[in-house]
């Protein structure tokens, strides 16, 4: 939308398509797509629920709060629904009913996991908020990624980490933060762009980018 | 304009008053990312009460239109949209579900989870009370003649019956404009003319103006009044009485792809030799042999229950070089699974297997123990949903594919792709990319992809569904000539022109089910609601952060362990629930080992005081016990309810949330389907390498991702034709009771709490 030619961050941002307007007025289509997203996004976490400890201890025999690379996954929901739709709430119910999908077969966290789900969901949609929902490119994806952690974090001092010294309840804050930023926030990014590839989002602005890419 | 049903004030739906004239005019749709539109400036007047069938050719924009005129063209898509259309003269949404739409794929519009429910949506969404609901609900059922109970599950429905669960829910709203979207191309004959006769029926009773979209005209021609026909760009190019246009126009027509009645079936294209070298089996040779063969199928719902359908029962089923086998039956009759099971793609309970000596590698004659390679070289396999299985990023290398798997020679494998590509219509998309073709398109790819390196056995799900007659003919040369070259050929079919070129014909009975056992008495905790059942397991999150020292955890967990024998206790009449413990044994596992990795890492890496690692464990323990007991009990289907009707939450957001949660158990379907398109096409994951592990996790998460948001998309366009998209305050089929069992278990989970505030 911007007429110059040098790019800047800002012009990087606003090349972000929004969702139409107004914001708020949610389509049949667009709750559809978060709730079926969330919901194969929930089998997923629970399938990953099955074969992270593995992966997990390794870690964690090295350096305890290196445990957080591992969690890193279940962040994802919430920044792929976030960049999909691009409305308040989307990245928030995404990973609310990912949680849900995931807890109610069954997983070690039980009713937890709902928990961990609504602070993860909500440090997402924190993201798009801060940036007015109007930014959705890799680095957004990536703030978005880094948000939804340190609530999750936190939660879990008081639940599973609270003998833990307060260096490692930081550092374990700090990694998930990290690997959230990286896992969840450009690995959603990439999952989001190779759906609108794939042509599974055409009815949203990241299909939109995508046919726009393909056109120059 | 007719006097009556012309004003918003008179209802459409009552007896005399019908309505449905429909004005459309300078109608133009271009999606955003085509060129060309695909209706161009349309124009057209229905009169009330008419009743039109409207074909034209694959791409021609029929079911475009069709969107159009129950407005809902851009609820799953978005473009430019000019023109004006209106029903009795107000906009098509002006009353929800004034206009009625019947998709193509049986289910695809199915919301609820049960029969009655489904029926009911529309009656939601316009807030009718619900009291008046359940004679509406038996009206509209009795109208399409589906007499089951009420509470039959949706997914137990055969495909003819989902197509009639949908007409009934367009029916409920009293429509005047009745659209159908080739809503018998899926179903076999028996059922494809039950739905016919449905329709007829009720369209003749409430004089509905109705548009049915179609490919094959022949059963339709009888009901039509008037027949429209659009050309490859989305113009009107006939209009008139059906026998009149089909004389005049018949064979231009039939030239183009439609199956035109009277015209005879189109013969298979003939594929030059040379395409196909020799086969491996002598002509008549049994290529795989499957003899008396049981598969069940389990689906797993959310709340970790499994349902044990039986797919196949006792069958016999012989695949021989050199002959085409057609696999007929209704739907249900375990055609597809069948096939899976011929060629080892799915787990068999009963029976056996075995293919030629000659095809088995190191004389392993069973496929299911056939490796990733192996397999594909022997046996290829069309799957019904085409777009899912696809891998790569161009149509040739998508062809190509299973050629390199099996190390066919590249310049011979290029070659004979091009011819097939060339017959299938796809020769200029040679280096497009295959994700952005139509379903039709992809369809054929797959049948490319398939026979490329030549199998000694081809097995095809449905593979001329939705091929109008030219590509018919591309399908079914290219399926004959592979027999020709001494392949086996399995097809499932309900297409009579395939059945008749079969060389044999097997037809499969839909299985008998085993008989429900009776119902065994239910626990105390069955008998609350699903908010105090997660309430309760929320309390001891709490419960184990506060207990302040491992003796009060145990005391805690004591507390616990109490409650949940009173919970699971069922007493009452009739047969003992059995499995109880085991169920909540099985739920803990994971948790116990959960809390024993906390413990360990907090004794070996922080205090190595042994009471502090006990606290942490039974902290987790606290925290997961009762969510164990309790989230079994939670019935996904009254969440929605119960969170809607008792929490007030938004009402649109939480029945987007319940149909995505009553749909979860298909995603399992998808991914095993997915996986094994994979593992017959020479690119499944084998153990040996773990970065095909990953990379096949990685495909199967996408492709399932893309197939449900297919799902959600089409589910959308059902949902906003019955009313959804300006259902912001609507009613409720199941009410929300909150009952005393649900104060008692919330009471009680507050006890363990209690302790740990004491302890």
């Amino acid at each position: 939308m911007s007429t110059t030619n040098t790019p800047t961050l800002t012009e990087r941002r606003s090349a972000s398509i929004r969702a139409s307007r107004p914001l708020m007025g949610w389509r049949t289509v667009d709750l559809l797509t978060i709730t079926f997203l969330g919901a194969a996004f929930g089998v997923a976490y629970w399938a990953w629920g099955q074969v992270y400890s593995a992966p997990g201890d390794a870690l964690s025999a090295l350096f305890p709060p290196l445990a957080a690379v591992v969690g890193a996954p279940w962040l994802l929901a919430g920044v792929v629904g976030g960049l999909v739709v691009r409305r308040p709430g989307a990245a928030l119910l995404c990973e609310v009913l990912a949680a849900l999908v995931s807890m109610l077969p069954g997983t070690k966290w039980g009713f937890s996991t709902f928990i961990a789900g609504v602070l993860q969901g909500l440090g997402a949609e924190a993201a798009f908020a801060i940036l007015g929902y109007g930014a959705f490119g890799i680095a957004a994806a990536a703030l978005a990624g880094a948000l939804a952690a340190p609530l999750e974090a936190v939660y879990e001092w008081f639940t599973y980490w609270m003998d833990w010294s307060w260096g490692w309840k930081i550092a374990y804050l700090l990694i998930l933060t990290a690997s959230g930023a990286v896992i969840a926030g450009v690995g959603g990014w990439l999952l989001t762009r190779a759906l609108a590839s794939a042509g599974a989002l055409n009815a949203f602005p990241p299909g939109q980018e995508a046919r726009d890419h393909r056109a120059v | 304009m007719t006097p009556a049903g012309s004003r918003a004030g008179s209802p459409a739906g009552q007896p005399g008053g019908h309505g449905g004239r429909v004005e459309v005019s300078g109608l133009t749709w271009r999606p955003y990312g085509r060129r060309e539109p695909i209706l161009a400036d349309l124009d057209l007047v229905i009169p009330a009460g008419q009743r039109v069938l409207l074909v034209g050719p694959s791409g021609s924009g029929k079911s475009t239109l069709l969107r159009a005129l129950a407005g809902v063209l851009q609820a799953a898509d978005s473009g430019d949209l000019s023109g004006s259309i209106t029903v009795d003269g107000q906009p098509p949404h002006a009353r929800a579900g004034a206009v009625g739409l019947v998709l193509q794929e049986p289910g695809s519009g199915v919301v609820a989870a049960t029969v009655g429910r489904d029926v009911a949506f529309g009656l939601e969404n316009t807030a009718v009370p619900r009291e008046l609901m359940p004679s509406r609900v038996r009206t509209a059922l009795a109208a399409v003649r589906l007499d089951m109970p009420q509470d039959t599950p949706t997914h137990a429905l055969s495909g003819g019956e989902q197509q009639r669960l949908a007409l009934a829910g367009a029916l409920a709203l009293e429509p005047t404009l009745l659209l159908l979207d080739e809503p018998t191309a899926m179903l076999d004959p028996g059922n494809a003319a039950a739905v016919r006769a449905c329709v007829g029926e009720v369209v003749e009773q409430q004089r509905l103006t109705t548009v049915v979209v179609e490919h094959r005209l022949g059963p339709w021609v009888d009901f039509a009044d008037r027949l429209l026909v659009l050309d490859r760009a989305g113009r009107l190019v006939a209009d008139g009485s059906p026998r009149g246009v089909l004389a005049e126009h018949g064979s231009a027509l039939a030239d183009q792809g439609i199956w035109v009645p009277g015209v005879p079936d189109p013969q298979p294209t003939s594929v030059p030799s040379g395409v196909f070298g020799g086969g491996p089996l002598g002509a008549n040779v049994v290529a795989v042999d499957a003899a008396d063969v049981t598969v069940r199928r389990s689906v797993r719902t959310l709340n970790g229950a499994t349902h044990a359908t039986l797919a196949v029962s006792h069958q016999w089923l012989q695949a021989r070089a050199g002959q085409t086998t057609a696999l007929v039956g209704p739907s249900g009759s375990g055609k597809s699974t069948l096939m899976l099971a011929l060629a080892g793609l799915v787990e068999i309970d009963d029976g056996v297997v075995r293919a030629h000596p000659s095809l088995a590698p190191h004389g392993e004659r069973s496929p299911r123990n056939w490796d990733t390679v192996d397999l594909a070289r022997a046996f290829a396999w069309v799957p019904q949903w085409s777009s899912s299985t696809i891998v790569a990023r161009s149509v040739l290398d998508e062809v190509l594919t299973t050629a390199r798997a099996v190390g066919l020679v590249e310049t011979e494998a290029r070659a004979r792709s091009s011819a097939l590509l060339d017959l299938l219509g796809l020769g200029h998309l040679a280096h497009a990319d295959p994700r952005h073709l139509s379903g039709g398109e992809q369809r054929r790819l797959a049948m490319a992809a398939a026979v490329v390196h030549q199998p000694a056995l081809l097995l095809a799900d449905e593979a001329t569904v939705g091929q109008d007659r030219l590509t018919w003919s591309a399908v079914m040369g290219i399926v004959e000539a592979l027999r020709d070259a001494g392949s086996a050929v399995v097809l499932t079919t309900h297409d009579d022109a395939v059945v008749t070129r079969a060389d044999r014909t097997v037809v499969l009975e839909r299985p008998a089910q085993p008989g429900h056992p009776a119902q065994p008495r239910r626990s105390l905790v069955a008998r609350c609601g699903p908010l105090s059942l997660l309430a309760g397991s929320a309390l001891a999150v709490p419960a184990g952060v506060l207990a302040p020292h491992w003796t009060t955890s145990l005391a805690v967990l004591a507390t616990q362990a109490a409650l949940a024998v009173i919970g699971l206790l069922a007493p009452g009449e009739g047969p003992r629930p059995r499995g109880r413990l085991t169920r909540v044994l099985v739920r803990l596992l994971p948790g116990v080992i959960g809390a024993a990795s906390v413990a360990w890492s907090t004794w070996l890496f922080g205090t190595r005081d042994l009471e502090v690692a006990a606290g942490a464990a039974l902290r987790v323990l606290i925290i997961v016990f009762p969510s164990a007991v309790l989230i079994p009990f939670v019935d996904p289907d009254a969440l929605g309810d119960h969170l809607a009707q008792r929490l007030r939450l938004p009402a649109r957001p939480v029945v987007a949330s319940a149909a995505a949660l009553q749909r979860v158990h298909t995603f399992g379907d998808i991914w095993a389907e997915i996986a094994r398109a994979r593992r017959v096409r020479g690119i499944g994951a084998t153990p040996r390498s773990p970065r095909a592990v990953l990379a096949e996790v990685g495909a199967l998460t996408l492709g399932m991702l893309v197939r449900s948001l297919q799902a959600a998309a089409n589910l959308a366009v059902a949902m906003d034709a019955r009313g959804f998209s300006t259902a912001y305050r609507r009613t409720w089929w199941a009410p929300a009771p909150w009952r005393r069992a649900d104060t008692v278990v919330v009471v009680c989970c507050l006890l363990p709490l209690g302790v740990a505030l004491l302890g």
